[in-house]
């Protein structure tokens, strides 16, 4: 069902705690404890190193791609309280903007949907999220939501640019709003919209009972609802499901697994969600049709294999 | 539950002894560890010099007790089955004195009389409870009987003739000299007694330890209830021991399967909510613990605890805890309580907290009596006791937790500064410490701008309810270094370059080199612990996960830390060759940072985390290797094989998910659209559903076709003519109900085949032909339909109007 396409020894020398690929799944970047980012070229089952990018001070904990209409652009976040923007231009890496007006560690970098322009949220240990935009000259603008998380914000996704339901409404659409889902040490999710420049409260999701590590929007097909997917210390993960009509959101704990959760991630088509945390594993579950969360398999990463578990496809 | 714990101070293992029972000598020199095959002395002053006297015996020791009388120290007792031994320590041999047999059942507890020399009790389960004088040792001098069994008999410490003795639940007090009748009666617990202290200080008063989970305090005399009771929720407790200091408790617990909390609890007995105190470490029950001073005059107290992890552990108990229990140690001058005298000193680690700790214990010696709110003035102990005094050029000339000051020096060329911080009631939270330079030599304007940025920076963190001083004391060296800084670059200026200063400072801030970062931040508490793990979705259908090699274990079998700060704790706990605790007090709690050579010697990082268990075999591999991390050359081909036997880094592997998503990349290079020649179109379509196995698409296909069949239904004729039977009213929920179950396992890719294969033709104009098979792109010459799978998700504009467009039409069509 699932198969290996490569195995790449990163040769970092500490933990690596990000790893992501490109929008053309032809490049990989990776970044570590040891302070620096390895972008190696994965095209065709190949590992080439293409640039080791050093500039953090601290450990890296978190990657984000642009969409490739901005060129090959990432960005980078860490310890040392600095986001970084990476872009390459005729074959090199090189620094695009360094951002450092965070008072503390930075745990998650999110780039918007590319129909908004080159955006990024960072979500702080100081608690704060900022929101920068490339205003397309070389400049950077930064807006800041401060106190977002008391104690801090460990993570930050943003919503699907495609307005819920776009596939069957076809009447006049509301302009598309900018969203952002933050989780934090206050134990809450938070969920943001930008309103004439600023960006303000739309609701507070309480379900966890201990930090939240990770959010995720689910990426949008043009189905009617909007689901978002939280894990936590709590080692609970939650889907949040809004079904566009109100502005309700209705939880559902996934599972209560076994060590903590850290990160949750969507595919393409916001069908299956992979769940990963403290125990080193990573399965990966699915909505059957009567509207349970079923784990569809398990990746075992320590042998580097995975194992087909009750198939629910139709 | 304790806000407080601490990590022993020395730790070792006798694996091979398989001691069940210990004691400590009453001039706490030396440590009996008693088990079935030998009885080894451990001397606490030098804890590798043990000496092992070999005993031959089938049964285990029940238990031990030295002679409590100085001049009879090097005399104990032990209780084997039914007999006791008496034997006298000396010059490295235990010299059995004589044994003491009447019992018939196995000996439960053994206690020497406080006040005199020659006079042991013991009990048992037969019911009996006998005093023995061990000078005539061929029978008790006295004999009590119940008509329970007795499992602990304990002498009052005040008052002469007098020992208590319990029985299952129940508890006796009796006085020798009146012979088989009690004093009293108390019934005190519903379970099983299993420890039993007197007061060393009041003569009526006794604490009980019992299975049912609580331990009781009470006063003999009144003894209808107790006077006090403290729930250890649900764990029984396995022994409550009064402090030799204050008015304090110790318990120690037997967790039930022997699986979870092992802690001693420090309990005052002020408070019985909430121990004040906690002593993690022990991987198993504590056997037993008992008290020593390192020599008499020492105002610390130690707690040696034995467990059956075969562990021997001591506690330090300073003067500040000791305060907790309501103690209140003379002034201390400095060099006691930091001095380590003996020979453990070269075996321990440095005690990091010492000076901070001497300090705070002065204050509180001098400057208790406020009435301050307590938890308060705790934080602000915490504050205190945790922050590192090794900011570069700040010393910290003193700290008073009770009148809420602090006085700073900082000197950064010629610029010295004496800076005052006094804290309000409500810090920190909320309110702000108020700074105020008591002696400098700046200029005032250098001092209003010092002050705000001080301001700035206690207020960004009380506002958020965060201590500020440690972060206070860095900007103030920072700023007063940038003011030294920007004079030198201006030319005319006298200033002397302190080169030793300011290239502590670049060193610290400039490590550019690669080396393993060092965690150690007080306020790496809000930090997540970060992960080591994890898979990421990314591009189409590629499954990116990475991870800890398989090797590496975590180091605790059952806890993730939450925090970063718990790195730190670990770290400490580390150097100590503690296990890691296995309580999640640890997220409660961060710790200072280690002085810069211990960290240097033993780098905090994540990796270490992992890897710790491993370590203890590596050792030298390991000091080795971090000796030679700024030099390591880089591995710049990946394709080299880690020549080290375990990769410290896992492996990032890539996975082809695709499978797992409802839409296809291959089907949609396979799928041909054509709807004149509908039965071909439909097996085509099945033969690419069923290479890429989606049998429920080959199944949709055949039974497409037979749908696309055209009838000349009644109602439909008059609308469109030779319309499929998919479109009559009698066809159009199959279809509707397809559309919706593919629409619900979001396959919009069959949706989108399903509505232009039926969607009709009559109300636009007949489109032409266009089938390319190597594009991916299919466009009906009048619309702009096209899927292009791989930007599909990321780009609305073109994967997406097929949907909107097509579905409208068949809409008005179904409608």
């Amino acid at each position: 069902m699932v198969s290996v396409l490569n195995t790449i020894d990163t040769a970092h020398e500490d933990m690596v705690h990000d790893a992501q690929l490109d929008y053309y799944g032809t490049k990989l970047a990776t970044c570590s404890s040891d302070r620096s980012i390895k972008v190696f070229d994965v095209r065709n089952g190949q590992q080439t190193l293409i640039s080791d990018l050093t500039g953090h001070e601290g450990p890296v904990w978190q990657l984000a791609w642009a969409h490739p209409m901005f060129g090959s652009t990432l960005a980078s976040c860490g310890y040392d309280r600095k986001v970084i923007i990476w872009k390459e231009t005729n074959g090199t890496w090189a620094k695009l903007y360094e951002y450092s007006n965070h008072d503390s560690s930075v745990n998650s970098v999110a780039f918007a949907p590319h129909e908004f322009g080159l955006l990024l949220a960072c979500g702080s240990s100081d608690g704060t999220i900022s929101i920068l935009s490339s205003t397309g000259d070389g400049t950077w603008d930064s807006k800041k939501i401060n106190n977002a998380h008391s104690i801090g914000c460990n993570a930050v996704s943003w919503a699907p640019a495609v307005t819920p339901n776009a596939l069957f409404d076809t009447g006049n659409r509301p302009p598309t709003v900018k969203r952002i889902v933050s989780g934090g040490c206050d134990n809450l999710v938070k969920i943001w919209r930008e309103e004439d420049g600023q960006w303000i409260e739309e609701q507070k999701l309480e379900g966890h009972s201990d930090w939240v590590r990770d959010v995720a929007w689910a990426p949008s097909i043009g189905l009617p609802k909007s689901i978002i997917a939280t894990c936590s210390q709590d080692c609970r993960v939650i889907i949040w499901t809004n079904d566009g009509t109100s502005n309700t959101w209705s939880s559902k704990v996934l599972q209560k697994f076994n060590d903590v959760v850290w990160h949750v991630s969507w595919s393409i088509t916001g069908n299956i969600l992979a769940v990963s945390g403290g125990d080193n594993k990573v399965s990966l579950w699915k909505e059957s049709t009567e509207g349970q969360w079923v784990c569809i398999s398990d990746v075992n990463k320590g042998q580097g294999q995975i194992s087909e578990g009750q198939r629910t496809l139709q | 539950m304790a806000v407080q714990w601490s990590t022993e101070q020395f730790f070792a293992e006798y694996k091979d002894l398989q001691a069940s029972a210990m004691g400590v000598d009453c001039v706490g020199q030396w440590a009996l560890l008693a088990g079935r095959k030998a009885l080894a002395l451990v001397n606490l002053n030098n804890t590798d010099n043990v000496i092992k006297v070999a005993r031959k015996s089938k049964w285990e020791i029940s238990c031990v007790q030295w002679n409590p009388h100085a001049s009879h120290a090097p005399i104990f007792v032990t209780a084997s089955n039914q007999r006791l031994d008496v034997y006298t320590w000396r010059d490295g041999t235990a010299e059995h004195k004589c044994n003491l047999k009447a019992h018939s059942r196995t000996v439960s507890d053994v206690d020497w009389s406080p006040f005199d020399v020659n006079i042991v009790a013991s009990c048992s389960v037969d019911t009996f409870s006998y005093l023995w004088d061990i000078r005539e040792p061929k029978k008790p001098i006295a004999s009590f009987q119940t008509v329970a069994g007795a499992y602990q008999v304990k002498w009052n410490k005040v008052t002469n003739n007098q020992f208590a003795t319990t029985h299952e639940g129940d508890l006796r007090i009796w006085d020798p000299r009146k012979g088989n009748m009690p004093l009293t009666y108390i019934a005190a617990h519903l379970s099983k007694i299993h420890g039993l202290d007197w007061s060393p200080s009041s003569q009526d008063h006794l604490v009980t330890a019992s299975q049912d989970c609580s331990v009781r305090i009470w006063n003999w005399k009144n003894h209808q209830r107790s006077e006090g009771m403290i729930s250890l929720k649900d764990v029984p407790v396995w022994r409550a021991r009064y402090t030799p200091f204050g008015e304090g408790l110790v318990t120690g617990v037997v967790p039930q399967l022997r699986r979870g909390e092992n802690s001693l609890y420090l309990w005052s007995l002020e408070n019985h909510n909430q121990p004040v105190h906690a002593f993690m470490g022990h991987k198993d029950v504590v056997l037993d613990f008992q008290w020593r001073k390192q020599s008499p005059d020492e105002v610390d107290y130690q707690l040696v605890t034995w467990s059956r992890d075969q562990s021997l552990r001591i506690w330090r108990i300073d003067s500040a805890l000791q305060k907790l229990c309501g103690h209140h140690v003379a002034v201390a001058d400095n060099d006691t309580s930091t001095q380590q005298t003996s020979l453990l000193t070269s075996r321990l680690p440095e005690d990091l907290s010492k000076s901070n700790t001497s300090l705070i214990e002065e204050q509180m010696a001098t400057s208790f009596n406020t009435n301050m709110g307590t938890q308060q003035l705790q934080s602000l102990i915490n504050e205190f006791s945790l922050i590192n005094s090794n900011i570069p050029n700040v010393t910290i000339e003193g700290m008073d937790a009770v009148y809420r000051k602090c006085l700073v020096k900082a000197v950064s060329g010629k610029r010295s500064v004496i800076l005052n911080l006094t804290f309000p009631a409500g810090y920190p939270n909320g309110e702000a410490p108020v700074f105020q330079f008591s002696e400098t030599s700046l200029d005032p304007s250098m001092e209003k701008k010092i002050l705000k940025v001080l301001k700035d920076t206690s207020l960004k963190h009380v506002q958020r309810n965060m201590v500020c001083l440690e972060p206070c004391l860095r900007n103030l060296i920072s700023s007063l270094d940038s003011l030294t800084l920007e004079e030198r670059r201006t030319p005319d200026s006298e200033v002397p370059f302190d080169l030793t200063s300011t290239t502590a400072v670049q060193a610290k801030s400039f490590n550019s080199k690669r080396f393993r970062t060092s965690y150690g931040n007080f306020q790496d508490s809000n930090i997540p612990f970060p992960r080591t793990s994890g898979a990421s979705f990314c591009s189409a259908g590629y499954l990116v996960v990475y991870g800890r090699p398989a090797d590496l274990k975590k180091s605790s079998a059952d806890v993730t830390p939450k925090a970063l700060s718990d790195m730190v704790v670990y770290n400490q706990v580390h150097r100590m060759k503690a296990p890691q605790p296995q309580t999640p007090y640890v997220a409660m709690f961060s710790c200072s940072p280690p002085p810069a050579t211990q960290m240097m010697e033993y780098p905090c990082t994540i990796s270490n985390f992992y890897t710790y268990k491993e370590k203890r075999q590596r050792t030298r591999s390991r000091s080795k290797h971090i000796k030679d991390v700024p030099d390591i050359p880089r591995r710049e081909s990946n394709n080299v094989k880690s020549t080290k036997s375990k990769p410290k880094v896992g492996f990032v592997r890539v996975y082809d998910a695709s499978n797992l998503l409802p839409i296809h990349r291959q089907l949609a290079e396979k799928y041909i659209l054509d709807v004149n020649d509908v039965s071909n179109m439909c097996s085509a379509n099945a033969n690419a559903a069923s290479a890429v196995g989606r049998k429920d698409l080959v199944q949709l296909w055949s039974l497409a076709a037979a749908m696309y069949v055209k009838t000349n239904d009644s109602h439909s004729r008059e609308m469109f003519l030779e319309s499929p039977w998919a479109l009559c009213s009698l066809g159009r929920p199959l279809l509707e109900s397809l559309l919706d179950h593919y629409c619900k396992i979001q396959d919009i890719q069959t949706v989108a085949m399903l509505c232009c294969m039926f969607w009709t033709r009559e109300t636009i104009a007949k489109p032409k032909r266009s089938i390319s098979k190597t594009s991916m792109d299919y466009s009906p010459a009048n619309t702009d339909v096209g899927i292009n799978y791989m930007y599909l998700g990321s780009s609305a504009d073109s994967g997406w109007n097929i949907l909107r467009k097509s579905p409208h039409t068949l809409f008005i069509f179904l409608s």
